[in-house]
């Protein structure tokens, strides 16, 4: 979806460059920005800065710089590099 | 872009290619399945076939969770969402699959509230932000998918959000494999495996597929370079007579998963005892639904639903291009009555759809070629 799939759109308007976050079984290195504990959330952003709250209880604790792979707005794993 | 470029290196990328017509066996035909929607994307995106050897051919597998979801289960979604009280989300892709009459983005230019969510977190939000409305989330995917329903699952209940509930479709990877693997019209030599579905549930879980079908395995990654490697890998075990799951994605995957994605999803969901997959039919085992603890925010026991088993059209062959039986363009409406616009089939629909990443990326080299 990233690339934004406005209602209609042909598909390769929502194919970004390192694939769909959440519409198909493709996930996302995303950077933490800033880190809510107590929520289990933190705000991070992708590549090309664009910015999401992901949940982070599957790969907590997590720390902000840290890289994690997000898929449907949760992190799944940590991202090494190239991940 | 850093992280990234370098696993798109064009020059290594040939290097990758020399090795591989290095490992091969030039008086064999070899034919690899790559299971995940991704890989499929990949390989058209960046022309990776056209870098393989004549006698290395990729079939494309069952990974596509948007493919598989059967005509059925978006009749059901879309009966919910006609219900005056509802809100009903899902992700984009979902809302132009095709059900028996109409798609969930007809249905919402019939009236319906039909909304693209990107994550169920958010849809979770707009139950938060609309207390009057009853908020359903349309749940698909494999496990790379269901922790994050899970989770939002555990959330509505620990903050008791009442007006949220979802209409599980989620799918588990080794029952379709088991059924291709069976399968008598399909001869397949080895497997590129899914490599976020195994971020969640490990490598471990393929296992069977060498010790029970003689097939190696190659958990992989999604850049050029790391499909490339992971076929390399494939023909090297094929050469060397050797047969295991070996693990190219060692960057993101550990050998036995996501742990506590596990423990999520076996809190919030239970096995279905079957389900029915688009082109696969009914597979036992194959799908999770909303354990009893978690039944107040189940959609399925919340409201009627038809629960049909309806027949694809006649003229779609997406359940053959689901199992590697015919190639995207082999099918008789590909690229004619059934196109990313118009999508007859549900292939047709998701970018990682085989036909639709076919039909993106690839026709125009072939139609050239053909030319």
């Amino acid at each position: 979806m990233r690339g934004g799939t406005e209602i209609g759109r042909r598909v390769p308007d929502c194919d970004g460059p390192t694939g769909c976050i959440t519409c198909a079984d493709e996930a996302t290195p995303m950077e933490v920005l800033k880190v809510d504990a107590a929520r289990g959330l933190a705000l991070c952003a992708d590549a090309d800065g664009r910015r999401r709250t992901v949940e982070t209880a599957l790969v907590e604790p997590v720390a902000g710089g840290e890289r994690l792979l997000v898929h449907a707005g949760t992190a799944i794993a940590r991202a090494g590099v190239g991940a | 872009m850093r992280f990234v470029d370098e696993f798109r290196d064009p020059a290594l990328g040939k290097v990758l290619a020399g090795e591989i017509l290095g490992a091969v066996d030039p008086d064999r035909h070899h034919k690899l399945m790559e299971v995940c929607g991704g890989h499929t994307h990949s390989i058209y995106r960046y022309g990776i076939d056209d870098l393989l050897p004549d006698n290395v051919e990729l079939v494309h597998g069952p990974g596509c969770p948007v493919c598989v979801i059967p005509l059925g289960r978006v009749d059901d979604g879309i009966a919910i969402a006609r219900r005056e009280e509802v809100i009903f989300t899902c992700f984009g892709d979902m809302m132009r699959v095709p059900g028996s009459e109409r798609s969930l983005l007809e249905a919402k230019a019939a009236g319906a509230d039909v909304r693209m969510v990107y994550s169920p977190l958010d849809a979770l939000r707009l139950a938060k932000a609309n207390p009057d409305r009853q908020v359903v989330f349309f749940a698909i995917g494999f496990e790379t998918t269901a922790p994050s329903t899970a989770l939002t699952i555990m959330r509505a209940k620990a903050e008791g959000i009442a007006n949220f509930s979802c209409l599980c479709n989620h799918v588990t990877i080794v029952p379709p494999l088991r059924a291709l693997l069976d399968s008598p019209d399909l001869r397949l030599d080895g497997f590129i495996g899914p490599g976020h579905v195994a971020t969640v549930v490990g490598a471990r879980p393929f296992e069977f597929i060498p010790a029970d079908h003689g097939r190696p395995v190659v958990i992989s990654g999604f850049e050029p370079l790391d499909v490339l490697q992971s076929v390399l890998m494939v023909l090297r075990q094929l050469r060397e007579g050797r047969c295991e799951v070996e693990n190219q994605y060692t960057r993101v995957v550990p050998y036995d998963g996501n742990r506590r994605a596990l423990e999520v999803m076996s809190q919030v969901f239970e096995l279905r005892p079957h389900f029915e997959w688009r082109g696969l039919g009914f597979i036992s085992q194959s799908a999770l639904r909303l354990a009893d603890a978690y039944a107040d925010f189940d959609a399925e026991r919340r409201y009627e639903v038809p629960g049909m088993s309806v027949a694809d059209p006649k003229a779609c062959q997406c359940g053959e291009v689901l199992k590697g039986v015919i190639k995207p363009w082999e099918c008789k409406v590909f690229g004619t009555a059934c196109t990313p616009e118009h999508p007859i089939g549900t292939c047709m629909v998701s970018p990682e759809g085989a036909c639709a990443a076919y039909y993106n990326y690839g026709r125009f080299a072939r139609e050239k070629a053909v030319a």
